[in-house]
C-alpha cells in the first residue's frame, strides 16, 4: 500500500460526539471510546480498505471551529491544513446540533468533499425530538447518514456514501460588503492553497495564528498584502467585525435548525437527568461519590480477590506440584517458582493475581465511563480546587488520572496557564492512583479491612490537597481563568460497549506488560544471583526497615512498581496473603508505592510536557515528599495504637 | 437649524469614534464623513469648545466638553440599537420599521411600563390602555437579569453576554450560549451548572454574572405543574419589585 493511492478520510467533531466510534466502526480497530470530553487527544491514524479503496482514517481530538485561541486548539486544523484530506466526516451529536452546526458553518468553508454523521438519534427520539436529515442533507448541500455510532448502527450507509461525497457548496453569506472581501483576499492565494476562504475567514477574523501559519509557506510579502486587504475590510465595517460574523452565523443556525428540528411540547422526564442532577448535587453528590466508590471496593474485595485466590488453587498449584516433582530444588526451580522466579513471580503474578483484579476492577470502572459520571464530579470538585489555586477547567485531567496517569498527563496541555500546568501534573503523579494501581490498592488493603482503606485514600486525599495548597503558594499567581466545562450526558451504561472495553484493556495490559512482568522477574532474579539485589537491600534498609518499617522483601515491590505498577501490587499482594505484612504495613506499603514515584510512560509524558528539568525536579520532590508521608504517617498510626 | 445640530451631533459622533480608534489625523475624519465634509460646521465645533482643529499639523480632537457631548450622544445611540438589537435579533437597520409586526404584547407591556404609561403618541393620537396601565404595574414584566439571578429550574432567553474578553465570548459562541438561545439553571452550587440547546455545561460564577437573560420567560411546559410555576412567577416579581424599588 503506498501512500499516494490512500484515501485520506479525516473525522471530525465536536468533543464527545463520538468520532472514535465512527472510527472503529470505519476501520475494525479498537481505540478506547468513553463518555467523556478529552477521550482522544492525538490524531491517530490507520490503513484499512473500505469498498475497493485503500483509505487512510484519521481520528482527531474534539473541534469547536476552526478559529482558535491557543496552540492545543491547533491540532486539528494543523492537521486539515497540512493533510489535506480527501473526505472529512464530521460527527454530529444529535443532542447538540446547533453546537455541532457552528463547527459545520466553518467545515463548509472548505469546500472538500464532506460527509455528516448524524449520531446519537436513539437519544433524540427518546426525547421527542425529531430531526430530518433529508433537509439537513439539502441545507448544507452535503450527504447526512442517520446513525448510532454505539451500535453499528449506519456504518455500512457511511462506508456506501464515501465514494459519492461531494464537494460543500454551500456557505453562510455575511453581507456584500464581507462577501466579496473574502473573494478578493482568497485570489491572492487561489493557486497556492486550497483553502484560501476559510484562510481569509479566519485572517479577517484576526485569527492569532493563521498569520504565522500562512507567513511559513507563502512568504512574509504576500501574508501582509492579504492583511492589508483585511485591514481595508474591517474599516469599511463599522463596529467588531466579529461579533457581527458570528451573529450571522447563528442566524443561519437558527434558520436551518428550525426547519429541521421537531420538538414534542411534551417530553419524557428523563431519569438519567435526574440521575445527573443528584450526582452534582451540592448534598446527595458526596454520599453518592462514597457509595460509588465503596461499591467498587467491595466488589474488587469480595468477587476479584476471591476469584483470584480460586484462581491460584485450580491453576497454580498444580503447576507448583509439578515442578517441585520435577526439579524438587536448585537452579532450575528457583528459576521457573522461587521467589523470583519466571513463572511465579512473572506469569502467575500477572495472569493469576493482576489480572482478575483488574478485570473485575476495569469492568466497573468502564461502567462508570459510559454513565458519563466521572467527568461530573467537576461541579463538585470545583470549589475544592480553587483553594489549590486551581480553575475548575484542571478537573478533567485531575479525574482522568483516575483512569490512566499517561493520558492524564497529556491532557494538561488544554490547560492554559503554566501555573496549573505544573500544579496538576505533579498531583497527577503524587497523589492520584491509576485505574489499575486503585483496583489492586483496593485488594491489597481489602484483606486488611475497609478500615485500612478509608485511611490510605483519605491520607492520599489530604496529601493531595495539602501539595495542591503549598505549590499554590510556591508558584507565582496568574490571572484566573474562567471555568467553562461542558458536562457529557449521563447514560444508561451499555453492556455490549462496556464489555468490549473492558476485553480491550484487559488484552493491552497483556500486550504491553506481560513480558515486563516476566523480564522483571528475571532482572530480580539475577540480580538476586550475583548478590546485587542483597546489596541494594543492606543500603536501603535503612529506609524501608528503618524508616518505613516495612519488610526488606518490599524493596523488590518498589522495584517492580518501576516497570510496571502492577508488577509491584501482584508482589505486594502476595506478601500480604502470605502474612508478611500486618495492617499498619499495608497501608503504608500502598501509601508509598502510589505516590512514590510514576510509572515509566508516566515519567516519559510528563517530559513531554514540561520537559525533561522540570520534570527531574519534579521527580526529586515527589520522592522525598513521599517518604516524609509515608513515614510520618508510619509514625503517626504507631502511636495512636 | 435642528438639522444642523444633528449634523454636529454626527460630526461628535465619529470623532468619539476616532478616538476610540486611537487616531487623531484630519485625514482620518474627513474618510471618515466622506462627502458630508463641512469645514464651517468644523468651525462652528471649534468655537463652541467642543473641538480642537490644529490645521497645520492636521490634527483633530475633541476637547473635554466636545468628548462630554459626544459620549451622551453615543450612549444613547448605542443603547438604543442595543434595544432593538437584543429585542429583533441582530437585524437592527431594518428593524425598526417592522416594530410593530413582531413586538408580543407581553413585550409592549414592559416599553410601557418603563415610559411611564404614556398616554398619547408623540402625534396627539391616543394610545390604547394595555394590561400594565389597567394594574397600574410600576415594574416591567419582562426584564434584563443575570444568569445567576434566576431560580433553579427556570427556563431563560439570553439577553446579551457583558464581556470585553473575545476569547470567552467565542467560548460560549461555540457552545451556543449567545443572545437569543434558551438556557435553564440546573444547579447554582457548588458551581453553576446550565442547559443550552441539549447540552449541560459548568459555570464560575464569574462567568454567570457576565450572562444577562430575559426573565420570566414562557414556562417549560414538561418541567414543573402550573401551579408551582405560578407560585414561583409571583415570588419572581416581588422580588424584582424590591430590587428596582431600591434603584429608584
Amino acid at each position: 500500500m503506498d501512500s499516494e493511492s490512500a484515501r485520506k478520510i479525516m473525522i471530525v467533531g465536536l468533543p464527545n460526539s463520538g468520532k472514535s466510534q465512527v472510527f472503529n466502526n470505519l476501520t475494525g480497530e479498537y481505540t478506547v471510546v468513553a463518555n467523556s470530553p478529552l477521550t482522544t487527544i492525538q490524531l491517530k491514524r490507520t490503513r484499512c480498505r473500505i469498498g475497493n479503496q485503500i483509505c487512510e482514517i484519521i481520528d482527531t481530538p474534539g473541534l469547536h471551529g476552526l478559529y482558535v485561541h491557543s496552540e492545543e486548539e491547533l491540532v486539528v486544523r494543523d492537521a486539515i491544513f497540512s493533510d489535506r484530506p480527501d473526505v472529512i466526516i464530521q460527527c454530529m451529536d444529535a443532542n447538540r446540533l446547533k453546537q455541532s452546526l457552528t463547527l459545520a458553518a466553518d467545515l463548509l468553508t472548505l469546500s472538500l468533499p464532506m460527509i455528516i454523521s448524524l449520531n446519537a438519534l436513539d437519544e433524540t427520539s427518546r426525547k421527542g425530538i425529531w430531526i430530518d436529515s433529508e433537509g439537513l442533507s439539502r441545507l448544507l448541500g452535503v450527504p447526512v447518514v442517520e446513525s448510532m455510532a454505539i451500535y453499528g448502527q449506519g456504518t455500512r450507509e457511511l462506508k456506501g456514501l464515501l465514494e459519492k461525497a461531494r464537494r460543500a457548496m454551500v456557505k453562510v453569506r455575511y453581507g456584500d460588503v464581507i462577501d466579496d472581501g473574502l473573494l478578493t483576499m482568497g485570489a491572492e492565494l487561489r493557486d497556492d492553497f486550497p483553502y484560501n476562504y476559510t484562510a481569509s475567514l479566519l485572517m479577517l477574523r484576526k485569527d492569532p495564528f493563521i498569520m504565522g501559519q500562512l507567513a511559513k509557506t507563502y512568504g512574509d510579502l504576500k501574508v501582509k498584502s492579504i492583511q492589508k486587504e483585511a485591514d481595508e475590510i474591517r474599516g469599511r465595517f463599522r463596529g467588531n467585525i466579529n461579533r457581527f460574523i458570528i451573529g450571522k452565523r447563528n442566524r443561519w443556525i437558527d434558520d436551518v435548525t428550525e426547519k429541521v428540528i421537531k420538538k414534542q411540547k411534551i417530553a419524557p422526564r428523563e431519569f438519567s437527568q435526574r440521575v445527573a442532577g443528584l450526582s452534582r448535587h451540592p448534598v446527595y453528590g458526596l454520599p453518592i461519590l462514597l457509595m460509588v466508590i465503596y461499591a467498587m471496593f467491595y466488589l474488587v474485595v469480595n468477587v476479584a480477590n476471591v476469584l483470584s485466590e480460586w484462581m491460584t488453587a485450580m491453576l497454580w498449584t498444580p503447576v507448583e506440584t509439578l515442578i517441585t516433582r520435577v526439579f524438587p530444588s536448585g537452579f532450575w526451580h528457583e528459576l521457573c517458582i522461587g521467589e523470583y522466579g519466571v513463572l511465579s513471580l512473572g506469569l502467575a503474578n500477572a495472569l493469576l493475581t493482576v489480572l482478575p483484579i483488574l478485570g473485575v476492577f476495569f469492568l466497573l470502572f468502564n461502567t462508570l465511563e459510559d454513565i458519563g459520571y466521572i467527568p461530573n464530579l467537576s461541579v463538585m470538585t470545583n470549589r475544592v480546587l480553587n483553594k489549590l489555586g486551581l480553575s475548575g477547567n484542571a478537573i478533567l485531567p485531575l479525574v482522568l488520572g483516575f483512569g490512566c496517569k499517561t493520558m492524564a498527563v497529556l491532557t494538561t496541555r488544554t490547560l492554559r496557564s503554566k501555573r496549573e500546568r505544573n500544579i496538576v501534573v505533579f498531583l497527577i503523579a503524587f497523589s492520584i492512583p491509576c485505574a489499575a494501581q486503585l483496583g489492586l490498592n483496593m485488594s491489597i488493603l481489602g484483606m486488611m479491612g475497609a478500615g485500612s482503606f478509608i485511611i490510605a485514600f483519605s491520607v492520599l486525599a489530604f496529601i493531595g490537597v495539602a501539595a495542591g495548597m503549598g505549590l499554590n503558594m510556591i508558584l507565582k499567581g496568574e490571572e484566573k481563568i474562567p471555568f467553562i466545562q461542558e458536562l457529557p450526558a449521563i447514560r444508561f451504561p451499555r453492556p455490549m460497549p462496556v464489555l468490549k472495553k473492558t476485553y480491550y484493556r484487559l488484552y493491552w495490559f497483556l500486550k504491553e506488560s506481560l513480558l515486563v512482568f516476566v523480564y522483571a522477574a528475571l532482572a530480580l532474579f539475577t540480580a538476586d544471583r550475583l548478590g546485587i539485589l542483597d546489596a541494594v537491600k543492606r543500603g536501603l534498609s535503612p529506609v524501608i526497615e528503618g524508616v518505613l518499617g516495612l519488610p526488606l522483601a518490599m524493596t523488590d515491590a518498589i522495584i517492580l512498581c518501576f516497570a510496571r505498577r502492577e508488577a509491584g501490587a501482584g508482589f505486594m499482594i502476595n506478601l500480604v496473603r502470605n502474612g508478611e505484612m500486618d495492617y499498619i504495613q499495608s497501608i503504608v506499603a500502598v501509601v508509598i508505592t502510589t505516590t512514590f514515584a510514576p510509572c515509566f510512560a508516566t515519567v516519559m509524558a510528563m517530559g513531554k510536557e514540561l520537559g525533561a528539568r522540570r520534570t527531574l525536579m519534579m521527580m526529586v520532590a515527589i520522592g522525598i515528599s513521599a517518604l516524609v508521608v509515608s513515614g510520618s504517617l508510619r509514625w503517626i498510626l504507631i502511636t495512636i495504637r | 437649524m435642528k438639522n444642523k445640530r444633528k449634523d454636529k451631533e454626527e460630526y461628535l459622533e465619529r470623532l468619539w469614534e476616532l478616538k476610540e480608534a486611537g487616531s487623531e489625523s484630519l485625514d482620518d475624519f474627513m474618510r471618515a464623513v466622506k462627502d458630508d465634509y463641512d469645514p464651517e460646521l468644523l468651525d462652528s465645533l471649534t468655537s463652541d469648545g467642543l473641538v480642537e482643529l490644529d490645521e497645520k499639523e492636521k490634527r483633530i480632537k475633541l476637547t473635554a466638553g466636545g468628548a462630554d457631548q459626544a459620549r451622551k450622544i453615543i450612549r444613547a445611540h448605542r443603547i438604543g440599537e442595543r434595544l432593538i438589537f437584543d429585542i429583533f435579533g441582530g437585524d437592527f437597520e431594518t428593524a425598526a420599521c417592522e416594530f410593530e409586526h413582531t413586538v408580543t404584547a407581553e413585550l409592549v407591556d414592559g416599553i410601557c411600563t418603563l415610559l411611564g404609561h404614556p398616554g398619547e403618541c408623540p402625534h396627539g393620537m391616543p394610545i390604547p390602555k394595555g394590561e400594565c396601565c389597567r394594574s397600574k404595574a410600576s415594574t416591567a414584566h419582562k426584564q434584563v437579569v443575570p444568569l445567576k439571578d434566576l431560580e433553579i429550574g427556570q427556563t431563560a432567553r439570553v439577553a446579551y453576554i457583558n464581556t470585553k474578553d473575545d476569547r470567552q465570548m467565542h467560548n460560549l459562541d461555540d457552545l451556543q450560549v449567545r443572545p437569543r438561545s434558551v438556557v435553564k439553571l440546573h444547579q447554582k452550587y457548588p458551581c453553576y451548572v446550565v442547559e443550552c440547546e441539549g447540552a449541560h455545561i459548568a459555570l464560575d460564577e464569574e462567568i454567570v454574572s457576565s450572562i444577562c437573560v430575559w426573565s420570566d420567560n414562557e414556562p417549560n411546559e414538561s418541567d414543573k405543574s402550573e401551579l408551582l410555576e405560578f407560585g414561583r412567577k409571583h415570588r419572581k416579581r416581588r422580588g424584582l419589585d424590591f430590587l428596582f424599588g431600591r434603584k429608584r
